[in-house]
């Protein structure tokens, strides 16, 4: 088979962080291509610079080659790489919702009237829209779609709309390459499941198909090439043919190191149940949880796993009552009202959110005022005259106290009064967990708590999180989708699936285990299989 | 961001400053003293009006291109107390206690509608203070008034688009304790209202609540983790522009010695956002700081530039200096906002 994509060392940096070092990639004519890595690994990077993503040349472009058909090319633009036969199916659909969906499949190359096109040229000519819809239709037929097409895409059931998505890119004459990035994530196991004779049937057509899903044994399923990235490297470049090609092997590629060592001393004396999830659901668009139900103990660690898109990191949004939530939460046998998240940390539950820089800090704040403010707002601590809302800050006391949390959490800046902004990810965080701890809470929810921190920033953070839990008998919720960080400090870590509760593992589970179960998979069923 | 580019405007209108009080030096029979002293009548005369702006910025709402609801609410509570002959001090002090209660009703409903159009609080102020001014065009052709001094003279019906407050309040405040050092006129009264309102709400914006309206204005998603009622603050933060534009327009009238109708408080936002820009503010976040610097480097230069325009170029000049320097003040923050986003 000859080869109709070639990427030769492709390496890209953003600023000081190199992303993708050195990556090569064939994909023949008729093949589908299995892309996988973690979150982070470089999968996006690499399809953005293959589709002329605007914001790869905006960051100073990429080093390396790209060969289409043997011929250097190079991507400057979307519209350069559409030219050259290269498709793209996202994870997010890129459909226009007030658009029927023939016109959505033929935007940008629709059948115009010839009269009207002599008349007024390409740009005013009439559109034909009959044709359009003909054709539209039976580009979805080729698909083993019956749809009416004059349906506007908004009004299409999600399953419909990544079929028209589909429909959209292989409709071109002249398609090359077909890039699907995570085309079931927005599917159910049987929509996901019909999909795959789609894209064999593709493939047989002579289109390269470059597959990209979190959903390991689709990949497994239908590549004949997989390759594996992690930290920005091909790590692994594995063959249907070889026969090693199994669901260990690919998860083990992806993970790679095996998870380091214990850190937390001995457990701390976990203590009653006191925090029951009962079918507790969240809407959280793209995070929806459909079920949660587990019980909670004082004083313990509890690292919540999933993918992206499963449901974890809608709990700490659920709990504070960012999104509607159905089924109940009871804290010491009481339901706890969530209509308004003063109340929620009334119960002293805190959260800190995912997205640190916009939701977890005022970043153009000095520390001081970052530590004390929600304590100040909540607890009435740090106040003077108190006359209720108009109380004001008392400076002294909160200059006292955010010295010593500096301390205590070894947080590095100038002195106190610096802007947040201007402190390191690592330390950022920290000053988020100095200002939850000034609220003395019972539970702790952090999401992500080592996103975008070095390694040495990760420990610190560790290590505070363990001295809060064993120093202040603090429970703590760890949302992270490093499955590394959670092994390194939790008691137990349950594992979303779908936006339920898959598996309970501890923190001895064998990573194999993790990894199947992240995927919806069990080491029996495995085996079993 | 370099100094400069950021603090452009200030620099800018600082030099033309300099630069025009060079050249009245060397204009003759221009009375410098006497600027001056208009300069700080005017400070505080549209000061409080851009005070009015402050909460606003503060909780994130934006610039309150809505102020005219606020004006109208002052000028409801002047014609209250025209309508029943309140003169000097206590005419003033009613006629702010009446807008004031005004204010508070404006406010809410104001705050109604801005709560609704998340994002777009600015463009939306923007037209409902253009209905409101309209609708209320009819109030004061209907309005029970009975004072003749305020009714059209023919017919004896609706209010007059201007009305004189000689007879009630006119320049109460700029008369009160105004002392003379070195021939600049100083309005003691005038400034020391404007101060105290100034210094109320700077201790406001250091409270709890002040510090809570603040936190809205820079994250709400923080705001909202740390227990906050966003929807609240920023209903708090629309009700004190609005009360203290009330106010604002009740200083400016006394000064200028009338109340001004119908059409008039249509245009009054712009200067005042274009002040509160030029002062510093980003147009996320404001200071009483902001308001002073930018009240003072603004209506002084509208003061300098008026006769000094009438003498050099032609007459009539100066007011379209103005405007076009007050546009392109706020054009320019809208710009810089912009750049801010997208860095």
């Amino acid at each position: 088979m000859t080869s109709v994509l070639r990427l030769e060392r492709i390496s890209k940096s953003f600023g000081p962080y190199r992303v993708l070092k050195s990556v090569d990639l064939v994909v023949d004519a008729g093949e589908i291509h299995g892309l996988v890595g973690e979150n982070g690994s470089g999968k996006t990077t690499l399809l953005n610079i293959i589709m002329g993503h605007p914001a790869i040349q905006e960051s100073g472009g990429y080093s390396g080659d790209i060969l289409l058909d043997g011929r250097r090319v190079e991507m400057k633009s979307p519209q350069d790489a559409i030219q050259a036969g290269l498709g793209m199916v996202h994870q997010e659909f890129a459909l226009l919702p007030g658009l029927t969906a023939a016109q959505n499949i033929k935007l940008g190359r629709e059948n115009l009237h010839p009269f009207a096109r002599r008349l007024l040229g390409e740009s005013l000519a009439y559109v034909d829209r009959a044709r359009d819809r003909a054709e539209a239709g039976a580009i979805l037929r080729r698909l083993g779609i019956e749809l009416d097409t004059s349906i506007k895409c908004g009004n299409l059931a999600v399953n419909l709309k990544q079929y028209v998505e589909l429909a959209r890119e292989i409709g071109r004459s002249g398609l090359r390459v077909l890039i699907l990035d995570e085309p079931t994530a927005a599917l159910d196991r049987e929509d996901a499941h019909r999909l795959m004779p789609l894209i064999q049937k593709l493939a047989c057509q002579g289109i390269g198909i470059i597959f990209v899903s979190h959903r390991l044994e689709e990949v497994l399923e239908i590549c004949h090439r997989i390759t594996v990235l992690r930290d920005g490297e091909v790590v692994a470049d594995l063959d249907q043919g070889d026969g090693d090609l199994n669901l260990d092997a690919v998860a083990r590629a992806m993970i790679g190191r095996s998870v380091v060592e214990m850190k937390r001393k001995g457990n701390s004396p976990v203590g009653t149940v006191f925090m029951k999830f009962q079918d507790f659901a969240v809407d959280m668009p793209g995070e929806m949880i459909r079920n949660f139900s587990l019980e909670i103990s004082q004083g313990e660690i509890l690292g919540v796993a999933g993918l992206s898109g499963h449901g974890k990191l809608a709990l700490g949004y659920g709990l504070m009552g960012a999104y509607p939530t159905r089924g109940r939460v009871l804290v010491d046998d009481r339901e706890l009202d969530n209509t308004c998240s003063s109340k929620v940390l009334a119960k002293d539950i805190c959260f800190l959110p995912d997205e640190r820089r916009c939701s977890g800090l005022l970043l153009d704040r000095s520390l001081v005022e970052n530590i004390v403010f929600t304590a100040a707002q909540h607890k009435h601590k740090f106040l003077r005259l108190h006359l209720g809302p108009l109380s004001m800050i008392n400076w002294k006391s909160s200059r006292e106290y955010a010295r010593r949390s500096v301390e205590w959490f070894g947080i590095r800046c100038r002195d106190v009064y610096q802007q947040v902004g201007q402190l390191s990810g690592g330390n950022q965080q920290k000053v988020c967990l100095a200002r939850a701890v000034a609220l003395e809470p019972r539970v702790l929810v952090v999401a992500e708590p080592t996103r975008g921190v070095d390694i040495g920033a990760r420990e610190a953070i560790f290590e505070a999180l363990l001295r809060i839990n064993q120093e202040r008998g603090t429970t703590i919720i760890c949302v992270s989708s490093d499955l590394a960080d959670l092994k390194q400090i939790c008691d137990r870590i349950v594992v979303m699936y779908e936006g339920e509760v898959f598996a309970e593992l501890s923190s001895h589970s064998q990573d194999v285990e993790f990894s199947l179960a992240l995927g919806g998979k069990r080491l029996a069923d495995n085996a079993a299989s | 961001m370099p100094l400069l580019k950021r603090n452009a405007p200030q620099f800018f209108v600082f030099f033309f400053l300099v630069a025009m009080a060079v050249a009245t030096l060397f204009v003759g029979d221009m009375p410098l003293a006497g600027l001056v002293g208009d300069a700080l009548v005017r400070l505080f005369m549209n000061g409080v009006m851009v005070l009015s702006l402050v909460p606003m910025l503060s909780a994130g709402v934006g610039v309150n291109y809505g102020l005219p609801i606020g004006l109208l609410a002052g000028l409801l509570g002047m014609c209250v107390a025209v309508n029943y002959r309140l003169g000097g001090i206590a005419g003033f002090a009613g006629a702010i206690l009446v807008a004031v209660l005004i204010g508070l009703i404006f406010g809410y409903a104001y705050a109604r509608v801005s709560r609704r159009v998340k994002g777009h609080e600015e463009i939306t102020g923007l037209f409902v203070g253009c209905s409101a001014v309209f609708i209320m065009c009819f109030f004061w052709n209907v309005a029970p008034f009975t004072n003749p001094e305020m009714l059209w003279i023919i017919g004896g019906g609706g209010l007059r688009p201007t009305i004189g407050l000689e007879s009630t309040f006119g320049k109460v405040l700029n008369d009160l304790g105004t002392f003379n050092v070195g021939g600049i006129q100083i309005p003691l009264a005038g400034l020391s209202f404007f101060g105290a309102l100034c210094l109320l709400l700077s201790l406001y914006l250091h409270t709890r609540s002040g510090r809570a309206m603040a936190a809205v204005g820079e994250s709400e998603t923080f705001a909202f983790f740390s227990g906050i009622n966003v929807g609240k603050y920023k209903t708090i933060a629309v009700v004190q522009s609005t009360v203290i534009a009330a106010v604002g327009i009740c200083v400016y009238a006394q000064s200028y010695g009338f109340i001004e109708l119908y059409n008039a408080p249509l245009m009054m936002a712009f200067p005042a956002a274009s002040a509160i820009l030029l002062g510093g503010s980003t147009g996320k976040r404001a200071s009483v700081i902001h308001v002073l610097v930018g009240t003072s480097l603004f209506q002084t230069a509208y003061v300098f530039s008026g006769p000094l325009a009438n003498s050099l170029l032609v007459p009539e000049l100066s007011e379209i200096l103005r405007v076009i320097i007050s546009s392109s003040i706020i054009l320019y923050a809208l710009i810089y906002a912009g750049e801010g986003k997208s860095a």
